[in-house]
């Protein structure tokens, strides 16, 4: 069974992967985000993906995690593929299944003449969750082989306000106590009789019976914390100094500098296509890198 | 002397017209125009395949002036079949005058291929003498094999400008079948339209047409968009235009010359209901009077759909996202400082359980609903993503009702779940900054946060995160179409944001309060 301990907790190793800076995968990430959203050839979608999973196997993760990320990923895409079976709006499409009946009472009238399942829409539904895979996949990787505190090292290195990065240091050093208060408090639910999956109003209820409890402990562990915090000259400077220093290596710097100029790159050559597309601006002299946009991107 | 002068000149001008009309005598070749055109519009030798019905086009006009009785007869091959009557008499009065008609006649189907000669005689009678006139042409009658080899369509242009050549600016073989808003069009001139009416968008085909063959071909084109699949014709590429069905409109007509090429236009219309993706256009060449297609070209062609709203909106949701994201970093000592420690250790630890209660489980959660509901699953998912989630904001609000805690609640949210679950994607950044962007906006406005906050107001409470939840839900969708390229029904959209957008946030925002009164009691 995958429980949150095997999606949330970083496998910590000494691979290439690992060694990465964090600022350098976080820009990596969002260099990444930048290119998947932008591509839409479906070949050239798959070797993204690809490229994104080959550095599992650099990171050698666990079968564990492998299971997660591959549970995750089947989910992500299924989900994609149903979603975009039933909501296909492009010829040529056919109808393989239908769902409710265009003269279906009620339904059919609220879903403006019925539900089918596309084939097509289950082809392009498994294209574009390549997208949605690719981001997560990549997201997964850095949380995987990076240690929170090396993240939020990261994150202040990136210029985020000191005080953001602590409040996300408490966020996720009270993390595992909180799920644990809220399994406790779970578990003492269903000893009293309550049922958390009841759907409707009971829902609302052991939501209301949860959370109550969990946040009272919050709101109490909030003036200790505070206090405790502030002992210690939290926000009593304006400038920080830190334990550990974090230093981009060669490959680090080679490897953002290749993934900012890629997505830059595509971002670019795509914009230009679209706005060609459009109507809103053609020249003559960007005909190959139309070309480029069309054939590969 | 007056009056002599006078008199000559009367004298003149009586005598001038009579001594002309002496003196000018009739030439048949001369003084008429004599003209057979078989096929109508054909010069030399025409072209036929059996099975067409054909008019033949015959023209008289007098250069005489004076009186002319003409008889035409037009001589026709025995097999073919006349539709009307081969002779006919007519006057032509004065100079200039003229008299045509046109013969319809039938060319039969078994008729053998060969070429079959036509003659028309005109006898002209002026004051009593007749003059004979003959003109003689000659019309192919091809097989259908022979005619198929002649003509052939040598390029079709889609877009195209009105005469049919095409323009580098627009992708070829491609078709822009939604436009933007008439402001957006006009603002950009992004629009190709050639008609007034808004409901439809209008382009040309070019036509490109090569006579291989030594004879004259009378041809008309039309065209037909078929679905790729099934190759039945699309409604939508042919709608019916001032009461006409499209067909009436969208064709055109060509003469080709032995060893010519000539380029035409063919208006395509799209209606508002033309759905984008791959199309198959037919072209269709028919012989003039037959409805045999002598050439047929099929090329695959893609309709493109510019949906300018969810455009907008997703570039005025990540501008909005930006913005605020730049303002904060800009003046996060100010905007940090108006908090106490214990309000960011509160609202991180809102931050954890709304992390730990929502985002964790329905990782999961959230993709088995929707693998296995499809799209009925935001009834399920709705209960834990609005309900569960602003219960935490709503009590948060109750806690610490200042302006911004919203926003950090949301920063450490994606920040958490970046972290911990690898999703920074830019549609979780997008809505989420939108969404913090608009609660803080509009809590502030409605006096739920601010100098004088009064958050207890419960049904303000539920308005202002029902209609925020709303709007950022709605930017959600365009988002997820823009970005993603993923569908969804209008009615899934609408049923979304009514249902999970407005209802379950009212809900939670209600029930919220209550939560947040219980957890301010334990504060104290």
């Amino acid at each position: 069974m995958i429980g949150a301990r095997s999606i949330a907790e970083p496998t910590i190793k000494d691979t290439i992967v690992h060694r990465t800076d964090p600022r350098a995968k976080i820009l990596i990430l969002i260099s990444t985000a930048f290119v998947a959203v932008t591509l839409d050839n479906p070949e050239t979608m798959l070797l993204l993906f690809l490229t994104i999973l080959s550095g599992f196997a650099l990171a050698r993760m666990p079968a564990i995690k492998l299971k997660t990320l591959a549970f995750l990923l089947i989910l992500l895409i299924w989900g994609t593929i149903y979603s975009q079976a039933l909501f296909y709006s492009q010829l040529p499409r056919t109808v393989i299944f239908t769902i409710i009946q265009p003269d279906f009472p009620v339904l059919g009238w609220l879903t403006n003449g019925g539900l089918f399942v596309y084939e097509e829409g289950l082809h392009h539904g498994a294209i574009q969750g390549l997208r949605s895979a690719s981001i997560l996949s990549l997201g997964l990787l850095i949380c995987w082989t990076t240690d929170s505190r090396d993240m939020l090292n990261g994150l202040v290195g990136l210029r985020v306000p000191y005080s953001v990065a602590f409040m996300l240091v408490t966020a996720v050093r009270f993390l595992p106590i909180i799920i644990t208060e809220v399994a406790t408090v779970i578990t003492v639910q269903r000893l009293r009789g309550f049922n958390p999956k009841r759907f409707g109003s009971g829902i609302i209820k052991t939501s209301l019976n949860i959370l109550t409890p969990t946040l009272s402990n919050c709101v109490r562990r909030t003036g200790t914390l505070a206090v405790s915090i502030q002992s210690r000259a939290f926000r009593a400077n304006p400038s920080r100094t830190y334990l550990k220093k974090l230093k981009f290596s060669e490959l680090d710097k080679v490897m953002v500098t290749a993934c900012i100029f890629a997505a830059i790159s595509i971002v670019i050559i795509k914009l230009l296509y679209n706005m060609y597309t459009s109507g809103i601006y053609y020249t003559s002299g960007l005909r190959p890198v139309y070309a480029i946009a069309r054939g590969y991107l | 002397m007056k009056n002599i002068v006078f008199f000559f000149l009367v004298l003149v001008l009586a005598i001038q017209p009579a001594a002309a009309q002496v003196k000018e005598e009739f030439e048949p070749e001369d003084m008429t125009t004599f003209m057979i055109q078989v096929p109508h519009g054909v010069e030399g030798s025409g072209l036929a395949v059996g099975g067409s019905n054909l008019s033949a086009y015959v023209f008289f006009e007098s250069y005489y002036y004076g009186n002319m009785n003409v008889t035409m007869e037009l001589d026709l091959p025995e097999s073919f079949i006349l539709q009307d009557t081969p002779v006919h008499s007519f006057s032509l009065q004065t100079e200039y005058e003229d008299w045509y008609r046109f013969v319809d006649f039938y060319v039969p189907v078994d008729l053998p291929p060969g070429i079959y000669n036509i003659t028309a005689t005109a006898v002209v009678e002026v004051e009593g003498n007749e003059h004979t006139i003959v003109r003689r042409t000659r019309l192919k009658v091809a097989s259908k094999e022979e005619i198929a080899d002649e003509i052939e369509v040598s390029g079709l242009i889609i877009p195209s400008d009105e005469d049919g050549y095409g323009d580098p600016s627009h992708p070829s073989n491609s078709l822009v079948i939604r436009e933007t808003s008439p402001a957006l069009k006009k603002l950009l001139k992004v629009t190709d339209l050639r008609i007034d009416r808004e409901e439809l968008t209008s382009t040309f085909i070019g036509v490109e047409l090569t006579n291989k063959g030594d004879s004259t071909v009378p041809v008309i084109i039309t065209y037909e968009i078929l679905d790729i699949k099934t190759r039945e014709p699309v409604k939508a590429f042919k709608p019916a235009i001032m009461g006409m069905n499209a067909d009436t409109l969208c064709y055109a007509t060509l003469t080709l010359t032995p060893g010519s090429s000539s380029l035409v236009s063919i208006p395509l219309y799209i209606s508002e209901g033309a759905m984008r993706g791959e199309y198959l256009l037919r072209v269709k060449v028919k012989l003039t009077g037959s409805d045999w297609a002598a050439v047929t070209k099929d090329q695959k062609i893609t309709a493109i759909s510019r949906k300018w709203g969810p455009i907008i909106i997703t570039l005025v949701s990540s501008l909005l996202g930006l913005t605020a994201v730049s303002f904060f970093f800009s003046r996060s000592k100010e905007i940090m400082d108006k908090f106490k420690t214990r309000n960011l250790v509160l609202i991180a630890l809102f931050g954890t359980v709304s992390f730990a209660a929502i985002n964790l489980p329905m990782t999961i959660l959230w993709e088995l609903s929707h693998a296995l509901f499809g799209p009925f699953s935001f009834l399920f998912t709705g209960l834990f993503y609005e309900i569960l989630l602003y219960m935490l904001i709503a009590s948060l609000v109750v806690l610490i009702p200042k302006p911004g805690v919203v926003s950090l609640f949301m920063m450490v949210r994606f920040l958490l779940g970046g972290f911990i679950t690898g999703s920074f994607t830019p549609i979780t950044f997008i809505t989420l900054s939108l969404s913090a962007v608009l609660l803080e906006v509009m809590m502030y406005a409605a006096g739920i946060t601010g100098k004088n906050p009064d958050p207890e107001n419960r049904f303000m409470m539920g308005v202002v995160c029902g209609i925020a939840d709303m709007t950022s839900g709605y930017a959600s969708f365009s988002v997820w179409m823009v970005l993603y390229r993923l569908f969804y029904s209008d009615w899934y959209i609408m049923a979304n944001i009514l249902i999970d957008g407005f209802l379950y946030t009212f809900i939670g925002a209600w029930f919220g309060i209550s939560l947040g009164n219980r957890l301010k009691k334990v504060a104290e």
